[in-house]
């Protein structure tokens, strides 16, 4: 059978997937919108714009991570040490330029993740065990270095909290950040060999390693430039909230990012996943967890609104699945004598 | 040729002692974690061995335990269910709003072991009915159950139970000199049918094959589905019965109630030798491993060490529970196989 037979109906389908969640976000905006105008406000739309840029850096990231079969579930620990690490560096050391510290940031950020890395793909643990032990591991870390303080707003650089509020063509940098990685991530996974060698080994982990690709040093890095975007997430968190307390930074933040990238279509057991439909999630996410707020439904209802979105949301990915399954099997039928 | 004549000889020599090893092997994280915790809290403080105190102080964990050893089950079968504290949460809500509308406690708790194992068996039938992967399913469950309790709840607590049935965990049934609180027996006794459940009856057995080659079990005749669905209405009716429990210890049931609470769970089957990947893994394991977690946490708290620092401390032993073996069997292999050379 030929690669063609295989690929153009996922294709399609796929696509329709994307048109789905995309004609929900929009209705859903049409219902907000309805419910109260108010939802409209241009400051409101801002606000959605902040915190979908924050969110989809990380799930960017995440998504990688699920493509090669794996998951980290220790992001939001990660955001939070990052965030806490760069928050004290600029209250301590006021001199330091903006860019300096997005970089520590980044840095701290990207240790975590080798830290990761390491377990994952040297020392073959688990990845949903060791990402749920460092969860706990870099949550506890982010104590013993603040020693329990918060960073307060008037610690916090004003350029650094300008990043959420200005930026070229009035677009802060914040979502600037956010679309490079976005771009960079597309072009990753579109148009180079590496980015394809990910779906590879996430397709099938022994046959990757048997076609001779270094499935070991691909985990790493993924897991890596995962941390490396947390810490990017930390910064961007700073610069939005200007403040930092150790036990709340990024709590939970790993739910909200694993839910946008299912609901953006990866597959969980990886190989399969798009950069386009990762970007829907995360704008499906915001827009819903604002939209609640907004429209008065009291926020006890929002998790079980996210709730159900995943439900739905891997309900008709089984549905697709399905169906693209029996399309292949007829075809086999007609091509096999 | 050579190298395969010496791994033959290498199995011929090596398997029954690497055998019966392995057999308590799979305990001996645990168990020195165990050791190493009881002495560092003696050590740090005399109050640490006072026998009463730390049977009382059981009762907190003994949900845990009872949700571990459903979850044990769960992931032997080669699922995993994280919505079990949420699970928890809506059981014990239901509860408290029963009882805080004059319905006797009883018929409360009854209710409470009700929703557990209805919750359960709408993840059985998302995820065995629909074929959906329980690490995506229970994911949105654990956020849908959460958001349901909260829903209930609000931000009001519940606190009109009865007296008599606050505090059952300072309950003791063998007399006042030898306290053996009531929560640590209904633990060992939930313990001892798991343990029977998986080691002698065919429902164990149709467990353990489910979990090693799910597709080679369904295909030598063992109901698969069967066997899967009911692991999750065991968890569900485990989170009842963690429900029933907390609410007695606590006397109040907030929304955020058993929050996290699945991490910790997880992480005392795992700690006790369970395969994630499932197939393997025995009730005693994740007994040991809930008392090695207990002391670990009791004695970091003896000596004033802050609640995410223990969590911390947890996470490091899970962690190194599972690399330490792997790298001591990898480097004896790799000995045993020079000297064969």
């Amino acid at each position: 059978m030929s690669a063609g037979g295989f690929t153009r109906p996922w294709r399609s389908l796929g696509r329709l997937r994307e048109a789905g969640i995309a004609a929900v976000i929009i209705l859903l905006i049409a219902v907000f919108g309805v419910l109260n105008p108010l939802f409209l406000n241009p400051e409101n739309l801002g606000s959605i714009v902040l915190s979908v840029g924050i969110l989809m850096i990380l799930a960017v990231g995440q998504m990688l991570v699920i493509v090669t079969r794996n998951i980290d579930l220790s992001v939001g620990s990660v955001l939070g040490l990052s965030a806490m690490v760069m928050g004290m560096v600029g209250r301590d050391l006021p001199q330091m330029p903006i860019y300096m510290q997005i970089v520590i940031a980044m840095v701290v950020g990207g240790l975590a993740g080798a830290v990761n890395g390491v377990l994952v793909a040297v020392a073959n643990v688990p990845s949903i065990i060791a990402t749920l032990g460092t969860l706990a591991i870099f949550r506890g870390l982010t104590f013993l270095v603040s020693n329990n303080v918060q960073v307060d707003p008037e610690d916090i650089a004003d350029q650094m909290q300008d990043l959420a509020a200005y930026g070229p063509f009035g677009v802060p940098w914040l979502v600037v950040f956010a679309i490079v990685v976005v771009a960079v991530a597309w072009w990753f996974t579109t148009r180079t060999l590496t980015g394809k060698r990910l779906y590879a080994i996430g397709s099938n982990p022994d046959a990757a390693k048997m076609r001779g690709l270094d499935v070991r040093g691909l985990t790493f890095a993924v897991f890596v430039i995962m941390g490396a975007l947390a810490g990017l997430g930390g910064a961007m968190y700073v610069a939005r909230f200007a403040t930092v307390n150790p036990a709340d930074a990024g709590l939970g933040f790993e739910l909200a990012v694993i839910s946008a990238v299912v609901i953006g279509g990866t597959n969980i057991f990886g190989g399969s996943g798009t950069v386009f439909g990762t970007v829907l999630g995360t704008i499906l996410v915001g827009i819903l967890a604002n939209g609640l707020t907004v429209v008065g439904v009291s926020g006890f209802w929002q998790r079980f609104a996210s709730g159900a979105i995943i439900l739905l949301a891997v309900v008709a990915d089984a549905f697709v699945r399905r169906r693209i399954e029996a399309r292949q099997s007829q075809e086999t039928l007609v091509r096999t004598p | 040729m050579n190298q395969s004549v010496a791994q033959q000889e290498l199995e011929v020599v090596s398997t029954p002692a690497s055998a019966r090893l392995s057999r308590v092997g799979v305990y001996l994280p645990s168990i020195i974690i165990l050791i190493a915790a009881v002495i560092y809290g003696s050590i740090s403080s005399p109050y640490f061995l006072d026998f009463s105190s730390l049977l009382v102080n059981t009762g907190r964990y003994v949900e845990i335990g009872l949700l571990a050893l459903a979850l044990t089950v769960v992931i032997i079968n080669g699922d995993i269910d994280l919505s079990v504290a949420s699970n928890l949460a809506v059981s014990a809500a239901t509860m408290g709003l029963l009882a805080q509308s004059g319905v006797p406690i009883q018929i409360a708790a009854l209710a409470a072991l009700g929703v557990g194992l209805g919750l359960g068996a709408i993840n059985a039938a998302f995820i065995v009915g629909l074929g959906l992967p329980s690490l995506v399913v229970t994911l949105a469950t654990l956020a849908l159950y959460r958001g349901l309790a909260q829903i209930m709840l609000g931000d009001s607590a519940v606190t009109d139970y009865p007296e008599e049935f606050i505090g059952a965990d300072q309950a003791s049934l063998l007399g006042e000199t030898l306290r053996v609180p009531f929560p640590l027996v209904l633990f060992i006794g939930f313990a001892l049918l798991f343990g029977f459940l998986l080691s002698r009856t065919n429902f164990g057995l149709a467990c353990y094959l489910t979990g090693s080659n799910q597709q080679a079990a369904r295909f030598s005749g063992i109901k698969t589905d069967r066997t899967r669905a009911t692991a999750f209405l065991l968890c569900g009716l485990m989170a009842g019965t963690a429900a029933i429990m907390l609410t007695s210890r606590l006397g109040s049931t907030l929304s955020n109630v058993g929050l996290g609470l699945e991490l910790l769970a997880i992480t005392v089957v795992v700690l006790g030798g369970t395969d994630i990947f499932g197939g393997r893994g025995t009730i005693l394991g994740t007994v040991i491993a809930l008392f090695a977690v207990m002391a670990v946490r009791e004695s970091l708290a003896i000596s004033n060490v802050n609640g995410q620092v223990q969590d911390a401390v947890v996470g490091v032993i899970l962690i190194a529970a599972i690399v330490v073996p792997l790298a001591v069997s990898r480097f004896r292999e790799r000995r045993t196989l020079k000297k064969l050379r």
